[in-house]
């Protein structure tokens, strides 16, 4: 399958193309207060409204760290949306079917692991929001 | 509302109705026994002569009421209809439309003579009359101008879209000279934007539908389930000229399902229980639109058996340990909230007819997260409502948009009572400011404050007697009042719950909507 790759947190993380729905640029995210930190903002593309987040932070990191203006990594699926915010854009790449742990291994030896779109939702609505 | 804009409404309504009852006229001299079609007839002429008394427009009250009172009859079966008789509708509904048309302009109800004979003749009995002299070959109706049209829903969001695209395009503008400049192609460039942001905001307005629309969609499905379930059902409409956001109906569209699955399966008995009780044998549904302050209301009704409170109570007291006194003391409002609950399903949720029970708690959320709350009032024998609130639903709203901190937030513009220069640092004073940076999480209070904005907050639901509470507070810097398209917030920014959604200015930049409520 096509998998679109890209790196944060020290790591290789992968998700499949089906997902992306574009890779923004120059995008204006937003900030919106009593967010969990690693929500960066909103973004607001052709009508959708996009939950961005900084995929470091989400992963471990401790700070953001900034890229000026950032690329979003626009997702899609399921009448949901999210926007991530990658530290380095890889690319397109193919790759065999992934292994149980999520884990994908390239021709050129690459480590990637999977991301799937429900999942990064799913640890994001069990971070503290509100006051 | 003022009376301009009520008349405005009146006759775009009534113009609508009045199409669609010639259509419905048409239809029913073909077959003239069709007792609902006389129904459609009578309900539109309801409509209009209910708008046209509240705008005391006696003329055309007087005279829906005489082609009404002929309707009744041939829907209920008393009198049959007969050739003649639609005729005499089809002039009454001819000169409804003129008479409609003379109060937009201002005009002398026309043809006073015409109305006075159609009068007469609407006070005979349908079936037995008099014409005194042949019928005169009334004025040929001319086709009526093309006024609407329908649109596929994927073009206007396609067509939005388009729009955003070319707005953002001016943000990567390259450079101009020095001289491009002086040759005026920077103003040039700047008029020709303004003229594509208003496009876009008229386009904004495109995603416009009155309610009546969206619940006409349900009209199939409640026949269908009410066939299902053995039920008759009525459905009825009331504020269906309310226009709301479509995507906003959209997200409705399968809690409102919901709420009628269990309204036809669970409320509304058997046609033969319901004459037992003295109620009509058919059921009634009322979907209800209105417009409170910044609020849309939408509501569900039925006149059925009302939630079950037993198994309520049952629940009550087996899953939650409640006792009878606790349960005595709680508001009739959060007693019927139970059903809301994560765990909560009565045995009518898991029987084999409610079917795949999907559970109310699902519907709540969905709710939650357009920004919104759902209250329920039932009582027993009488029948059940469900009220939606939602804040801002319609597209486009003036706020006040303000920086502070690091955000660019901002208030409707009807909650801003004052906005005042804030002069330099006034430590006495900051005690009796509501301390709304600390209340966001904003941790550096930069002290350049530029004004305090006055706001007026909605009474307290549990408090009504104190009215609106006035609060203030400090703001960085007053970007200004401005309109704002206004689009639910999600998941995510509904968990704070603390905005009303998220606001797109005119240039595409967001601003956040403070839910003045929930503060």
């Amino acid at each position: 399958m096509d998998c679109f790759v890209f790196e944060a947190a020290g790591k290789h993380l992968g998700i499949e193309a089906r997902y992306i729905y574009r890779i923004a640029d120059e995008a204006r995210v937003v900030p919106v207060p009593l967010l969990p930190s690693c929500h960066v903002g909103v973004f607001y593309y052709r009508g959708d409204l996009f939950d961005v987040i900084d995929a470091g932070q989400l992963l471990g990191n401790e700070a953001r760290i900034s890229n000026e203006p950032p690329y979003v990594i626009l997702l899609k699926w399921d009448q949901k949306s999210l926007g991530l915010i990658p530290e380095r854009i890889v690319g397109m790449t193919w790759v065999e079917e992934e292994n149980s742990h999520g884990m994908i291994f390239t021709k050129e030896g690459l480590a990637i692991h999977m991301m799937i779109p429900e999942n990064i939702w799913k640890r994001l609505s069990e971070l503290p929001y509100g006051h | 509302m003022d009376i301009e804009k009520y008349k405005k409404i009146f006759t775009q309504e009534s113009d609508r109705y009045l199409q669609e009852l010639t259509a419905d006229l048409l239809r029913v001299e073909k077959d003239l026994p069709n007792r609902s079609l006389w129904s459609d007839v009578h309900g539109k002429l309801h409509s209009i002569k209910g708008m046209s008394r509240a705008l005391n427009l006696d003329d055309i009250s007087a005279l829906c009421h005489s082609m009404e009172a002929w309707c009744k009859e041939f829907q209920g079966g008393t009198i049959a209809p007969n050739a003649d008789a639609v005729q005499v509708l089809m002039d009454g509904a001819e000169l409804l439309k003129e008479m409609v048309a003379a109060t937009a302009e201002d005009t002398a109800i026309p043809a006073p003579t015409r109305l006075d004979r159609v009068g007469a003749l609407l006070r005979q009995r349908p079936d037995q009359l008099i014409l005194d002299r042949p019928f005169d070959p009334h004025p040929f109706s001319a086709p009526s101008k093309i006024d609407h049209i329908r649109v596929e829903y994927a073009l206007i969001e396609e067509l939005l879209a388009r729009s955003q695209e070319i707005i953002l395009l001016e943000r990567t503008l390259p450079p101009l000279s020095q001289e491009q400049i002086t040759s005026g192609l920077r103003s040039w460039i700047d008029h020709y934007m303004a003229l594509l942001r208003g496009i876009h905001f008229q386009l904004a307005r495109l995603r416009l539908m009155p309610v009546q629309d969206f619940v006409s969609l349900f009209d199939k499905p409640v026949r269908d389930l009410a066939r299902n379930y053995q039920r008759e059902v009525r459905m009825e409409v009331a504020g269906g000229e309310l226009q709301v956001d479509i995507g906003l109906m959209e997200r409705l569209r399968e809690p409102f399902m919901h709420l009628l699955r269990n309204a036809i399966a669970h409320g509304i008995e058997p046609p033969d229980e319901r004459k037992k009780q003295g109620k009509s044998r058919e059921g009634n549904i009322v979907f209800e639109a209105e417009k409170k302050g910044d609020s849309l209301l939408l509501s569900i009704g039925d006149d059925g058996r009302g939630i079950d409170s037993e198994a309520i109570e049952r629940y009550l007291k087996t899953r939650m340990g409640m006792s009878d006194q606790e349960i005595g003391r709680m508001s009739r409002e959060d007693f019927f909230r139970t059903i809301l609950r994560v765990d909560y399903s009565s045995a009518a949720e898991t029987d084999q007819l409610a079917g795949r029970g999907i559970g109310m708690d699902v519907i709540a959320k969905a709710i939650e997260y357009l920004s919104g709350s759902l209250a329920i009032h039932s009582e027993p024998h009488r029948g059940t409502q469900f009220i939606i609130k939602l804040p801002l639903s319609l597209s486009i709203i003036y706020a006040i948009v303000f920086e502070l901190g690091p955000y660019v937030l901002s208030v409707p513009t009807s909650h801003v009572v004052s906005i005042e220069r804030a002069d330099d640092p006034l430590p006495e004073q900051r005690d009796d400011l509501y301390d709304l940076r600390s209340r966001l999480g904003i941790r550096f209070n930069t002290a350049k404050s530029s004004h305090i904005l006055r706001v007026r907050r909605p009474p307290d639901p549990n408090n009504p007697e104190a009215g609106h509470t006035l609060d203030r507070f400090s703001v960085d810097a007053v970007i200004g009042n401005m309109p704002l398209m206004v689009m639910p917030s999600g998941e995510l920014l509904a968990r704070t719950e603390s905005f009303a959604g998220v606001g797109i200015m005119e240039n595409g930049d967001l601003s956040i909507l403070l839910d003045m409520e929930r503060l």
